[in-house]
């Protein structure tokens, strides 16, 4: 679906007024990152130049770079402002090496998440993107919007993206992916089995978000690695007495605020 | 958690108070500069914050930041109701707040 990423769209500029940071280091940052979240950051950008379960490393930069690009995008800012964001239509910001169908969807999942919806979903799916490999860019698109958020938090220049890994999707069709209520199929815990058998840790309580990417079980692992740096392991959700730096009602606050800001219900 | 009062009001409203929380007011505007679009706003309250916190606590509250973009963004992209369990635990709560407006909540049955 994609020709090579231009060199030109991977590797971003400096801006003006932000720390160069020296790659996952963060060594330009004013505070010190500790060692997991650097860890973590340098484990989600080299899963994201990897060949992937349905894209290739190739696609799956490109994918992040869009994932980026939709913060400058005019056509996104546009629809953002209006009522319905199907209202406005045009082109984003290219030029872009992946169908159109796919540029819209990784603008709209990183520009305007709240106002996605299931006839949304359906006219996606329907322009002929499988759902194995819409999951996938929910997840490479996700990710990086949490780096960049990262990234802008602390006051420096978001990571560049790494040039693709070569080699080819895996295409790992997982056993027992099937509806739960969700847009996608999903494995239910019960059904994680054989090569999936670790994806949900063993744990007794499996929540929805951590399902939600089980159609692309790789992406399930990299997600739970994510949150376990940047929140807490999942195991320890629960109790609330877990905390870090921050006490748990202050990580409670700020988490619960970044999800009334993005209008999540979940 | 267990024992103490947060004021739910401060999460989904411009707040001036501390929401119950020790730096929840600074921490609140932190938050709200991370996810706009403001730079000079973004560095007057990360300076404000990392006046009141520990640098590890100034990271966790970044990393905070960084993690709930991720697990929103696949929450609506993905569709996925929130669980039985969760949404008989937090109903009051949901409701006070009045999360029932959010689009996302037609993902949820009988939520909205």
């Amino acid at each position: 679906m994609a020709s090579q990423p231009r060199p030109s769209r991977i590797w971003l500029p400096l801006a003006a007024g932000r720390n160069h940071t020296d790659g996952a280091e963060y060594r330009g940052a004013q505070a010190p990152v500790r060692d997991d979240l650097r860890e973590a950051h340098r484990f989600i950008l080299d899963h994201v130049r990897s060949p992937g379960t349905w894209w290739t490393g190739a696609e799956r930069v490109e994918i992040a770079a869009e994932a980026r690009g939709a913060t400058r995008c005019a056509l996104c800012r546009e629809r953002r402002k209006s009522l319905s964001p199907g209202a406005v239509q045009g082109r984003h910001d290219g030029p872009h090496a992946l169908a159109e169908s796919v540029i819209d969807a990784v603008h709209r999942i990183r520009s305007d998440p709240a106002r996605l919806s299931r006839r949304w979903f359906d006219g996606v799916i329907a322009s002929g993107l499988e759902v194995g490999r819409y999951v996938e860019l929910v997840s490479v698109t996700s990710l990086i919007a949490g780096l960049d958020y990262f990234a802008r938090a602390l006051g420096v220049e978001p990571l560049p993206l790494p040039p693709p890994r070569p080699g080819d999707p895996s295409r790992h069709r997982p056993g027992g992916a099937k509806e739960c209520g969700a847009w996608v199929p999903m494995i239910d815990p019960a059904d994680a089995a054989g090569a999936e058998a670790d994806l949900y840790g063993g744990g007794a309580f499996v929540p929805n978000i951590v399902r939600a990417l089980s159609l692309v079980p790789d992406e399930v692992r990299v997600m739970r690695r994510s949150s376990d740096a940047h929140y807490v392991p999942l195991a320890q959700i629960p109790d609330p007495t877990y905390h870090r730096a921050l006490a748990r009602p202050q990580m409670e606050l700020v988490a619960t605020r970044v999800s009334a800001l993005n209008q999540c219900f979940y | 958690m267990a024992g103490e009062t947060v004021d739910l009001a401060a999460v989904t409203e411009t707040a001036a108070g501390d929401a119950g929380v020790e730096h929840g007011g600074r921490l609140l505007a932190f938050t709200d500069a991370a996810m706009g679009e403001d730079d000079a706003l973004l560095d007057r309250e990360r300076r404000a914050l990392c006046a009141v916190l520990s640098p590890e606590a100034f990271i966790d509250a970044c990393a905070l930041v960084a993690a709930f973009n991720v697990v929103d963004r696949i929450a609506d992209a993905t569709g996925i109701p929130l669980d039985p369990m969760l949404h008989a635990a937090s109903g009051d709560v949901r409701a006070e707040l009045g999360l029932a407006r959010f689009g996302s909540a037609a993902n949820t049955p009988g939520a909205g």
